[in-house]
């Protein structure tokens, strides 16, 4: 049996600019999902991000559910920006819980993007586990769990 | 439950904060600077599930 899990994007606020003059708003494709390590969970909004190789989540949130972040193991990663150095996440392995549904997950936390609004659902740990259909004209987002086998 | 996917409303007024939602989104019950003190507010405010977001510092764009 297929199971699917289907979501709206969420609307958040946003500045007008000089190349979106009228925008007041975006919206982007954001879930809820928890994260859980022991007997430990913590609920989140976190953002689909097909251009993120792995899952990282704030390093504030890590320590929320139990976790000693800097005792995992490191990985450097850069954003888009390309500026200044690479940032560093620590990896633990984790369970999230999407949709009613619990999977193992190999997550990263880092305490250097706190300034984000969102943990990121990367290819490792979230697309692997789902096919994901967004469709930003209807403001829905599918996810298809897939078969293990 | 319905969840209100519409979070302008209930998030403004709190930039630069960690916001614990309740579990429909449609009401914040905590406010705090780290994830454990919104949690723990959460909970004084009887939420067993809240949902956490950071809340930016301003409301611009997004290419992560």
């Amino acid at each position: 049996m297929i199971v699917t899990l289907k979501y709206a994007y969420r609307k958040f606020d946003a500045t007008p600019s000089g190349a979106f003059p009228r925008r007041h708003s975006v919206s982007r494709p954001v879930i809820p999902i928890q994260l859980i390590n022991g007997e430990n969970k913590v609920g989140h909004l976190a953002l689909i991000d097909s251009g993120a190789d792995f899952c990282v989540f704030h390093g504030s949130l890590g320590e929320a559910i139990g976790l000693v972040v800097e005792s995992g193991k490191p990985e450097n990663f850069s954003g888009v920006s390309g500026k200044g150095r690479p940032l560093v996440a620590y990896f633990h392995s984790i369970r999230i819980e999407v949709g009613g549904h619990i999977f193992d997950c190999w997550a990263g936390f880092s305490k250097e993007i706190e300034g984000l609004p969102y943990g990121l659902l990367g290819q490792l740990g979230f697309f692997n586990l789902f096919d994901v259909h967004l469709d930003y004209n209807k403001r829905r987002i599918e996810l298809k769990i897939k078969d293990k086998t | 439950m319905v969840e209100n996917t519409d979070l302008r409303k209930v998030l403004r007024g709190y930039s630069n904060k960690w916001v614990a939602l309740s579990a429909d989104s449609r009401k914040v019950v905590g406010v705090a600077n780290t994830p454990k003190k919104a949690i723990k507010q959460a909970h004084i405010n009887k939420e067993i599930s809240p949902i956490l977001t950071r809340v930016p510092k301003n409301p611009t764009a997004f290419i992560l």
